[in-house]
């Protein structure tokens, strides 16, 4: 199946943009058209820029350099407010609802003021137009909060929609979608590109978007790789052009761990607000990676295993219950949580290294309630040596270590525990620079080798291809897929990720010596 | 918006159950007299606390009112002196309404273009007048003009004209605000501000707006300030707090986007008369001080009824599950 044949002008033209984050180059000279009547795809792998192109397209990011036309005027002032003059609709993956006003105030917002009926008729028009949506099972008056995900998603596309935009962008717009309704929506969207909207269309989901997509572009690391006609490229072809990452990063060896298959951490029938239900277990000795597209639940369910999301379902680990009502229960039976989020929520970034390390255990460093400062520095020393940080002094305040060293402090402070048993890793390399990687790859293996269980959450497939020795991959809040050691690569979990060997929603990861 | 009425309403009942009370003790409290020094009594926390609600309204506040009503005091010392007559007024008052209008675009530009919280920003601005005031009279001084103290406190019966006007200005600021629009955007500003920017809303005009007219309200309550002293005194406004606390007993919120400009005035309203109402009981006003700060606190526990409700509710049902789900599980897996 494809979309509408016959496209117009140019709606939305970007014309060499570059943007850099830091010492992140974003993007790279981009250049995407869309014209009316058409449905552009954007594919890449999490990271490659996409969301940052639909920032600078939508007026929500500055670029460096680089120009954006809508509807043939080029935005001079980087504004979304601007943007929408011109005539582009967005709906974004994470929403612009007001989520404690009414369904019929938020649709009342989103509209411009020809559209707008009195204030008084709110309630009837927003009726009108989401009965003109097929969203008749949201009620208007209904607090935005108070809807699915589903109907959030829905909602968001219906808003863009209500600016009657000349192009609309659309931002993983099925990633809280069923199959039925991902049909209501695709069939919307045809049908806005036959009344001559330009539709872009980003999707980590391949055969979803080719399904309606004329022409599809794809991004690598920020740089375009060339815009291809849809019906004439194959999926292979595609996932090609995505992955191949020119980074060379080193990984420790596997070792062999033949005869240990004994169960640490058992995950059954976990479920919460945004993934679920998952059966999961890890074995003693093993690394087990967590793929997927951003916001697919892979987060909530790692930070459910730590106590930090509420969710229903039952873990056990090395036997017995896990409490996951609080990361205190959690700790308790020995599951820790790194987290991805390291300014905020791993370390005290004022405090020094010293007092990072140790924060934990100071009821073990002390005697008759006093800490001794001696045998604190002797209790972080071994491990900060071994984990390589570096750093001017023990003193030194924290944040300023380099991103890799902070990791490593944080990591330090796990280990500093003896009573850990299964380390759950988000992101662990995220803002960490190659050399620092590599020494933190080497402690993970080494703790598995000594019998830890270890879960990673990583949104590189490089990386988890690199370091794990069994890789989920979860969509839509379920694990849809498990990959095994002797298949890993970048190249397969990208396409268990980007849908094109799909095998349904079969229950995996649990089957192997699940605990009887 | 059925909730919405609840701080209006509450704030109504606790008003006409603290009068009844006092009425049946202490005849003198219904009289025309009393009544008309309670409402005119009111005025300058009434004004104050609307603008103080319109911060509110976008998530910051301001704690500068106090200060800045003190500086008009002390303006009209000098611009609206007996001596000055007829037209020669009108720049006089203009001063003090310009006094007020060069403070809000302060507070704004320092909050919006430098990005500053508004605690601090405005605390600044507290400062500054506070200081200028004491510049411009170190000690009372300067009668104010006792013409325009007359015209101010003028009155239909008992009720001063000037609070007849204050209440149709709340009752249309809060259609302003709930049936209209722009009120309706102003308040997604003080929700969510990224979302209202997506949706093409300009924050910075609702911040600007908001604090110009916090600003101007406090200045408006400066003149009848300057009507109850009428003299130039450097150190007379302390509705700073008092502002903040009638704006959130009448329904705004600390996190911004929530509130109601007639449930603000009734409970400015209701304040006064706790403040009016203890001396009739040989109390000492100190008590009143006490009593508010445990009323605010009882207030917010029962505006946040609801959602205590809701949250109770959920932990309950959550527990349900997880009991309905260990019993459905099969036998010897724990």
């Amino acid at each position: 199946m494809s979309g509408p044949g016959a496209t117009g002008g140019v709606v939305l033209r970007v014309r060499g943009v570059s943007k850099a984050f830091g010492a992140v180059q974003a993007l790279r000279d981009v250049n995407v058209d869309c014209c009316a009547g058409e449905v552009h795809a954007l594919v890449g792998e999490n990271g490659s820029g996409k969301s940052t192109l639909l920032g600078v397209a939508s007026g929500a990011v500055a670029p460096d350099q680089g120009t954006v036309e809508i509807g043939g005027c080029q935005l001079r002032r980087h504004l979304p407010a601007e943007a929408r003059r011109l005539g582009l609709g967005i709906a974004y993956q994470d929403f612009s609802h007001l989520l404690e006003l009414s369904v019929a105030e938020n649709l009342y917002l989103a509209a411009p003021s020809q559209s707008r009926p009195a204030y008084g008729r709110m309630g009837a028009w927003a009726k009108t137009v989401l009965g003109q949506f097929n969203l008749d099972d949201i009620a208007a008056s209904a607090p935005a909060g108070s809807l699915s995900l589903a109907q959030r998603q829905l909602l968001e596309v219906a808003k863009a929609l209500l600016t009657r935009p000349k192009v609309l962008l659309l931002d993983e717009p099925t990633t809280a979608l069923g199959p039925e309704a991902v049909e209501q929506l695709h069939a919307l969207v045809l049908a806005q590109a036959r009344a001559g909207v330009g539709v872009v269309y980003v999707s980590h989901r391949l055969p979803e978007v080719l399904a309606v997509a004329n022409r599809v572009t794809v991004l690598r690391d920020g740089v375009s790789q060339g815009t291809f006609e849809a019906a004439s490229v194959a999926e292979e072809q595609l996932v090609a052009l995505m992955i191949g990452r020119s980074l060379q990063l080193a990984f420790p060896e596997r070792g062999l761990r033949g005869s240990q298959q004994e169960v640490l951490l058992a995950v059954s029938g976990l479920r919460g607000e945004r993934f679920g239900p998952v059966d999961m277990c890890v074995h003693k000795g093993e690394i087990v990676g967590i793929a997927g597209a951003e916001g697919n639940g892979q987060l909530q369910f790692l930070r459910a295993l730590a106590g930090l999301e509420q969710a229903a379902g039952s873990v056990t680990c090395a036997g017995a219950k896990v409490d996951t009502r609080s990361p205190f229960g959690a700790m308790r039976a020995g599951v820790v949580l790194l987290s991805g989020d390291r300014k905020r929520e791993a370390l005290f970034p004022v405090l020094s290294v010293r007092a990072n390390t140790t924060v934990q255990v100071l009821r073990q460093l002390a005697r008759f309630g006093v800490v001794g400062r001696g045998r604190e520095l002797r209790a972080m020393e071994e491990l900060v040596g071994r984990l390589r940080v570096r750093m001017g002094s023990a003193e030194q305040p924290v944040q300023s270590l380099s991103g890799g060293n902070q990791q490593k402090v944080s990591l330090a402070r796990s280990l500093l525990r003896g009573d850990v048993k299964v380390i759950l890793a988000e992101e662990p390399t995220q803002g960490v620079d190659v050399a620092s990687r590599f020494d933190i790859y080497q402690v993970l293996r080494a703790k598995a080798q000594e019998g830890l269980g270890v879960i990673v959450k990583s949104s590189d497939p490089l990386e988890l291809a690199g370091l794990c020795d069994r890789v989920l991959v979860m969509s839509r809040g379920r694990t849809v897929q498990e990959i095994p050691a002797h298949e890993l690569g970048e190249r397969r979990i990208v396409e268990a990720i980007v849908g094109s060997r799909a095998v349904g929603t079969a229950a995996v990861g649990a089957a192997p010596g699940r605990p009887a | 918006m059925k909730r919405g009425w609840l701080p209006p309403g509450l704030m109504a009942v606790l008003i006409v159950a603290l009068g009844a009370y006092t009425a049946a003790r202490q005849p003198a409290f219904l009289s025309a007299d009393n009544l008309n020094s309670l409402l005119l009594e009111a005025m300058p926390l009434a004004l104050v606390s609307l603008g103080q609600a319109s911060a509110l309204l976008v998530g910051g506040f301001d704690v500068s009112v106090a200060a800045l009503m003190t500086m008009c005091v002390v303006t009209a010392s000098f611009t609206m002196t007996p001596t000055t007559t007829g037209l020669a007024l009108v720049p006089g008052a203009l001063a003090l309404v310009g006094v007020g209008l060069a403070t809000g675009a302060f507070n704004a530009t320092l909050i919006w273009v430098f990005r500053m919280p508004s605690i601090i920003a405005t605390l600044g601005a507290l400062s500054i007048l506070q200081g200028a005031s004491l510049v411009f009279r170190a000690y009372p001084a300067g009668p104010i003009n006792s013409a325009v103290v007359g015209a101010m406190t003028a009155g239909a019966g008992f009720v001063p004209v000037a609070f007849i006007g204050t209440v149709v200005l709340a009752i249309a600021a809060d259609l302003w605000l709930y049936r209209t629009r722009p009120g309706l955007a102003l308040r997604a500003v003080g929700l969510d501000g990224t979302s209202s920017r997506r949706l093409g809303i300009s924050a910075g005009r609702a911040v600007f707006l908001a604090f110009i007219v916090c600003s101007l309200m406090a200045s408006i309550g400066g003149f009848y300030l300057a009507a109850e002293v009428q003299i130039g005194s450097p150190i007379i406004g302390n509705q700073a707090l008092e502002s903040i606390a009638a704006a959130v007993l009448g329904g705004a919120s600390l996190a911004g986007g929530k509130g109601s400009f007639i449930g603000t005035l009734l409970a400015a309203l209701f304040l006064t008369e706790v403040d009016n109402v203890l001396p009739l009981f040989q109390q000492p006003t100190e008590y009143a001080d006490m009593t508010i700060g445990v009323l605010i606190l009882l207030a917010l526990v029962l505006y946040q009824a609801p959602e205590l409700l809701a949250r109770s509710r959920a932990a309950w049902q959550a527990a349900r599950a997880k009991a309905t789900w260990r019993a459905a599980r099969p036998a010897g897996q724990d």
